[in-house]
């Protein structure tokens, strides 16, 4: 039995752990606390002082920067931030807390391993390995990425990078649809503490990778910031929508393999989709049956993630791939992500591997991944707001329906965006939508002022009242500023 | 998709029969277990192992790591080692195994060599002459491990500048020994670090580095 190790930690509390390593990383050799609710994980290279003061502030001011915040609690699901510093034999260590367990294999072959990314992003891995189940459904890993691309929006808007962002610093579980940023204490603060890993393979951003070779130090030397952390999301989100790397493609550029690797995720880096230059298509007479069908991007085109994202992947993989201020925020990201579920719509499919996929805005929706098309009345509800009183202009976004879908406030209200400050009695669903004996049906639950102005006398829907959701149907869900009027459209098959 | 090629040369000369063998197998058995469940490995490596005693012989052609088994592996009574007939096994099966990138199609990442011997080449001239073969068959990393006090370290050295020694032929030695060689096939997709060197994990307590 190892014996345990008593430490005070720099802010003068007691931490402690079993002296026995239960893994390795890249930069550090972790080790459990007695009870195991936390990890301690210790540099086994001496850290200078600046890198002491930069792990400092990431447990002190910049941990509290997020966390002590109204809303703080929703980051302790999507972070695994350390939470203490201490010293130990020499040796600099961050007290992180233990992942939590829905991050696990809990049966299969890899019980007990951790859910790092690349099992949900690799072709190869999800179609030989994983079971139908831990594979989740399509739905689930856009809530996955929503995870995703929100830390990193909460990391930015605090002025932090995390500067090392792959699918082994994400934890996922794509049965639930969740997502924790882990190995935080790389991260940069632009202008104050350089990095110290210029990032993961598949990650690494062309402009860091063109001038890799340049000696730190040199201006022209660039290093993760911000917009490398861009980069590596748009990669993460590419990864886990379509299982292929978006700049991997067929185009040789050295007879050399290292040198290749690096002109093709750096200098000459091009989006294997790209639309008029072809020449880096991925080859599907070079693929391994188990790279398919997700490899071949003519039968899994990018544009199948719906209008939203092939707009932000257009600027993350063409305009912004070698000038990265046209790079999407994650910002953006986080919205596009959760429109684009309100275009989701269930496969009819049951045997379909990804149970949702985005509709395409046409009259004859067919599911991309088994081909099925769309039967019965599909209603797509178009979203209006009003910019003064009595007016109403189309938004972008429409909603799509589905059995026993729920209308949320966002939905209801344009000034309502479902994030970490959405209030407590604005995530509660206020509506419903059925297929009842053959017709669409709207219940209300408990919107105060809604209202079918279909017709020039307009009717009032109280809660526990439907309304059907017939082509043509208007109906306003507020009458308060920022309220929505939706317009259904009926398609029929 | 690139396979990461690694190929393995295990020294199975008369010295290694028993103990040390039997430690070996295991070592071997707990890695390809160990990098099963790693996505990194399952996804790119591919294996093969190559035994040399009086006899060499390529007991498991390169096979990607998730179809394999572990062959098994004899040690004769005695005899030499044929360490340099080993490399030029290996050399030729690099050719015929890895795929070259070539104009129209991407190859195979550059592959990685574990050489383990407990003795040194009786055939040293072949080896001498082969060294320069190895080298130009650009391997990611060779490392090299002399195992037992009775290894010579010397030519190793001519082969490569990561040779580390194991004091000890027991389990125990091999055990750590193995899992250090699965963490670093495993390395592939870590972050890569600010300054430009391939580093490797840093080896168990009972590897002996040589500088």
């Amino acid at each position: 039995m190892a014996k345990t190790i008593k430490l005070t930690a720099t802010d003068g509390s007691t931490v402690e752990f079993v002296d026995e390593v239960i893994g390795s990383g890249a930069m550090k050799d972790v080790y459990f606390s007695p009870d195991k609710s936390y990890v301690v994980g210790f540099f086994r290279t001496k850290q200078d002082a600046n890198s002491k003061d930069r792990l400092q502030n990431i447990v002190g001011k910049y941990r509290e920067r997020i966390f002590n915040q109204v809303g703080g609690d929703y980051w302790e699901n999507l972070f695994c931030w350390p939470t203490k510093l201490v010293e130990w034999e020499g040796k600099l260590g961050v007290v992180c807390p233990t992942y939590q367990k829905h991050f696990f294999f809990s049966d299969g072959m890899f019980k007990g391993k951790e859910k790092e990314g690349k099992w949900f992003a690799s072709a190869k891995l999800r179609n030989k390995f994983l079971t139908p189940q831990q594979k989740g459904t399509w739905l689930s890993h856009y809530h996955m990425c929503l995870q995703i691309a929100r830390a990193v929006r909460r990391m930015h808007a605090a002025g932090l990078a995390h500067s090392d962002l792959s699918y082994k610093n994400v934890l996922v579980d794509p049965e639930t649809g969740r997502a924790s940023v882990i190995d935080i204490d790389g991260l940069v603060v632009p202008g104050k503490y350089p990095p110290d890993v210029v990032g993961t393979p598949d990650f690494i951003a062309p402009e860091v990778m063109q001038t890799r070779a340049l000696k730190v130090g040199d201006p022209a030397k660039k290093l993760p910031s911000i917009q490398t952390d861009r980069h590596a999301l748009a990669v993460l989100i590419y990864m886990y929508l379509l299982n292929r790397h978006p700049l991997r493609g067929g185009k040789v550029n050295d007879l050399d393999t290292a040198k290749d690797e690096e002109l093709s995720m750096g200098a000459k880096a091009l989006f294997v989709e790209h639309p008029t230059d072809a020449s880096n298509r991925p080859k599907v007479d070079n693929m391994a049956p188990s790279e398919l069908p997700q490899g071949d991007v003519t039968k899994r085109p990018y544009t199948m993630c719906g209008p939203y994202l092939t707009e932000l992947f257009n600027r993350a993989f063409i305009d912004g791939l070698h000038d990265p201020q046209k790079r999407p925020t994650a910002d953006e990201w986080e919205t596009a992500l959760v429109l684009t579920t309100d275009l989701m719509q269930p496969c009819q499919n049951p045997d379909c591997e990804a149970k949702w996929f985005v509709f395409d805005n046409t009259t004859k929706p067919r599911c991309p991944f088994c081909g099925t098309e769309f039967h019965g009345q599909l209603p797509v509800l178009n979203l209006y707001y009003s910019p003064s009183k009595g007016r109403f202009i189309p938004e972008k976004n429409r909603l799509m329906v589905y059995d026993k879908q729920s209308l949320y406030m966002w939905h209801v209200n344009r000034f309502i965006t479902p994030n970490e400050r959405t209030k407590p009695e604005d995530r509660k669903p206020v509506g419903d939508f059925h297929f009842h004996k053959g017709n669409w049906i709207l219940i209300n639950r408990s919107l105060p002022d809604m209202w079918d102005v279909t017709e020039a006398q307009k009717r009032r829907i109280k809660p526990g009242e439907f309304v059907a959701l017939t082509d043509g149907r208007k109906i306003l869900l507020s009458g308060e500023d920022g309220g929505r009027l939706i317009v259904v459209q009926l398609v029929k098959n | 998709m690139r396979r990461l090629p690694v190929y393995i040369l295990i020294d199975t000369s008369g010295s290694m029969r028993g103990e040390p063998i039997e430690s070996v197998k295991v070592g071997l058995e707990t890695m390809i277990n160990s990098l099963k469940q790693e996505p990194y490995a399952l996804e790119t490596v591919s294996l093969s192992i190559i035994t040399f005693d009086s006899e060499v012989k390529q007991v498991l052609p390169l096979t990607p790591i998730d179809e394999l088994q572990l062959p098994d592996i004899y040690t004769p009574e005695s005899g030499p080692t044929h360490t340099g007939a080993a490399l030029e096994l290996l050399c030729r099966k690099v050719d015929q195994e890895v795929t070259l990138t070539s104009e129209g199609r991407k190859g195979d990442w550059m592959p990685l060599l574990f050489i383990m011997t407990d003795g040194k080449p009786s055939d040293i001239q072949l080896y001498n002459r082969m060294i320069p073969e190895v080298q130009r068959r650009k391997f990611a990393g060779i490392i090299a491990c002399a195992a037992g006090m009775t290894a010579r370290t010397e030519p190793l050295k001519l082969l490569t500048d990561k040779v580390y020694s194991l004091d000890t032929l027991d389990s125990t030695s091999f055990k750590s020994f193995f899992k250090w060689i699965s963490s670093t096939i495993a390395l592939g997709n870590r972050s890569v670090g600010a300054t430009d060197e391939l580093e490797l994990p840093p080896p168990p307590p009972e590897v002996n580095v040589l500088l």
